[in-house]
């Protein structure tokens, strides 16, 4: 447990904090937190909590005297385990770029497992628009209802529906008269265009009015369409929902959907794309979704990282649980959330220059580690995360750990779809060509016969009309992308 | 930088797959086929087969292959033609016989290293441009070129040492 007053876990900064760090933070804690403004039981005496941590750490004398009382950071008991597996132990002085890998490894104690799952603030946004007509609306209202029956007494949820308007059909509260919300379900008329920042808007404010750090805030987006035109507006509105640690999961259903953009959209807040088939897959997967979120140990996991000159982070992505690419690009990283019962594993790849490598020992990543617990009142202390490497003259001759060359295999083939994607849509037919012939044999090595099938085709096709299929180019994407925390089809057969 | 066995393609330091073909670039001297030099191979040559021939071979083989150093005997069927080489991880080239468990590495066996064929009246060994070359009966054949054989032949792949055991002498 933490010590009953850590001003430092308070503000949700580090013991080596700078004075203007202590002060920004006091102001973000102090506005959201303010006795006008709070919501929560139980936030008032966190707002006290912190005023009286800025006032001792705010004067650095009697900061001093307060560090002086504090147990070593070292002993500092986190709640949640970490992990850093790196690709190779040392850096090599050499006069060329190089690269290193490690997966960071984030796990709940054992003890969270048999703790009660945090109550859901959800908002269930569903695309209406005229495509959606026939099985796909269909499925898509059995499946809200099943959700809402599913739906314990602690759980807040709100349905809306979108087309070139948003209309809240069922508004975020607790719900009693499920029988009577069910009929406004079954009433979803299907019409319209698909604009998708009217539907995350109105979704966003129904979780937002009862937002809460106690509960799994999030927002379920289901849609079959391209959305045009308000892209920026909803990655504007993402970018802000991240901050208030509000996650979005994408899910696009059949061929239409931009899976491009939907990506970005929920990667920015850590959440993930997911893409639906066939109609008759919506209600698996969404009630999957569900079980996921409602096994949430910890959410809004974000990585903030400190420029270092000559040393670049090039790829992060997540391997389990639900693997997907981390938006990159910005200082904050969102990382997404950690299970009670399945480690949260993300990969990064870095590529060092060298200018940088200079001396004995080389920092590739200095960063603060922050995530929310929503079983617990107390912020949790942040945890840096300052990754050093010795450089030796020679490289270590050492294989590299099992579980590194294990995860690039797999990674390997989606980012080889990636790269033929991005020269298909520059026009160079031959390149694209060359890279999917090579993934599709890869995958023959790998016993992955259907997917290989599947982007021969592809690539027949692509000869034909000079470009990749919608259909296909998912197929290969979210194929290649689900290999990657499956187990190996060759190991199996061993 | 590392250079793709497999493709050539340029890889930074310290990558583990190359971002062109997706081979495994890691510990790259375990993919290159091990060098033998021939005084090597004229010696494994020169020593007596340890093991018996055996006795018989099933009936549907027209070719079955006496792993000398091992003593197993693989017999084929079914197709007209076997590549002979060996399996490695990441590699998008699969022989049709694997020796990898016959120490192929070991012995310098190429990972696509010869063919064996027939047709109506005979059977053949061509070898496939491997990095330590094809024996037959310890006389190195040229690649790409195809050679009778007889029962009772020993083929070396490199150092491993394999007796044709044909159906119909």
């Amino acid at each position: 447990m933490l010590p009953k007053q850590d001003y430092y876990a308070l503000l949700g900064v580090g013991r080596n904090a700078s004075q203007e760090e202590i002060k920004r933070a006091y102001f973000e804690a102090a506005q959201k937190l303010h006795p006008d403004k709070n919501t929560a039981a139980g936030e008032t005496e966190l707002f006290l909590g912190v005023q009286q941590a800025y006032e001792v750490l705010s004067n650095p004398k009697r900061r001093t005297q307060y560090d002086a009382t504090l147990p070593p950071e070292e002993k500092l008991k986190l709640p949640y385990e970490h992990k850093i597996l790196y690709s190779r132990p040392n850096l090599v002085h050499l006069d060329e770029s190089q690269m290193l890998y490690f997966i960071l490894s984030l796990e709940a104690p054992a003890e969270a497992r048999a703790s009660p799952s945090p109550p859901l603030n959800v908002s269930l946004v569903l695309d209406r628009s005229t495509s959606m007509q026939g099985e796909k609306m269909d499925v898509v209202k059995a499946t809200a209802i099943q959700v809402l029956r599913n739906l314990r007494s602690q759980d807040i949820l709100s349905v809306v529906t979108f087309s070139d308007r948003a209309e809240v059909i069922i508004p975020a509260s607790y719900h009693q008269e499920k029988a009577r919300l069910e009929a406004k379900i079954q009433m979803i008329q299907p019409s319209g265009a698909t604009e998708i920042y009217q539907g995350l808007e109105a979704g966003a404010k129904e979780v937002i009015r009862s937002i809460d750090s106690n509960r799994i805030n999030h927002i379920i987006l289901l849609t079959d369409g391209h959305t045009y035109g308000d892209e920026q507006q909803c990655l504007a509105l993402a970018s802000k929902l991240a901050e208030r640690g509000i996650g979005i999961s994408g899910m696009g259903i059949g061929q239409e959907w931009n899976d491009i953009f939907l990506d970005v959209l929920s990667t920015r807040t850590g959440g993930s794309s997911a893409y639906i088939a066939h109609p008759q897959d919506i209600k698996s997967l969404l009630l999957a979704k569900f079980d996921a979120l409602a096994k949430t140990y910890a959410e809004d996991i974000t990585l903030d990282t400190k420029f270092i000159e000559n040393v670049e982070l090039t790829y992060a992505f997540r391997l389990q649980p639900d693997s997907s690419p981390i938006a990159l690009g910005e200082n904050t990283l969102h990382l997404g959330t950690i299970l009670q019962d399945n480690p949260t594993q993300i990969i990064f790849e870095y590529i060092i220059h060298p200018k940088a490598v200079k001396s004995e020992a080389l920092t590739i990543m200095d960063g603060t580690l922050k995530v929310a617990i929503a079983s617990q009142v107390m912020p949790v202390p942040p945890l840096r995360l300052r990754l050093t490497r010795p450089v030796s003259e020679t490289p270590e001759m050492d294989p590299p750990p099992p579980q590194i060359v294990q995860a690039l295999s797999r990674l390997m083939l989606y980012r080889m779809q990636e790269r033929a994607r991005k020269e298909a849509e520059k026009g160079n037919i031959e390149t694209a060509t060359r890279q999917l012939q090579t993934l599709a044999s890869n995958l023959l090595t790998q016993g992955e016969r259907s997917l290989a099938q599947t982007i021969l085709l592809e690539v027949e096709h692509m000869q034909m009309e000079n470009s990749l299929t919608i259909e296909g180019s998912k197929k290969i994407k979210y194929g290649t992308r689900s290999l990657i925390n499956a187990p190996s089809k060759k190991e199996l057969i061993q | 930088m590392i250079i793709c066995t497999n493709c050539q393609h340029k890889n930074v330091a310290g990558a583990m797959f190359c971002a062109e073909c997706g081979a495994q670039l890691d510990g790259v001297d375990t993919l290159i086929t091990q060098a033998i030099t021939d005084e090597q191979i004229a010696e494994e040559l020169r020593k007596e087969p340890t093991r018996p021939e055996p006795a018989s071979t099933p009936v549907n083989s027209w070719i079955s292959l006496h792993l000398m150093d091992s003593g197993k005997i693989l017999p084929l069927a079914s197709r007209n033609e076997f590549t002979l080489g060996r399996l490695s991880e990441g590699q998008p080239i699969m022989p049709d016989i694997d020796l990898t468990p016959y120490q192929a590495y070991a012995s310098g066996v190429s990972r696509l290293h010869a063919v064996v064929k027939r047709d109506a009246n005979r059977v053949m060994v061509m070898d496939l441009g491997s990095s330590n070359g094809t024996y037959l009966n310890g006389r190195r054949i040229n690649p790409h070129v195809e050679e009778s054989l007889s029962h009772g032949d020993i083929v070396a792949l490199g150092k491993l040492k394999i007796q044709v055991l044909l159906r119909n002498i």
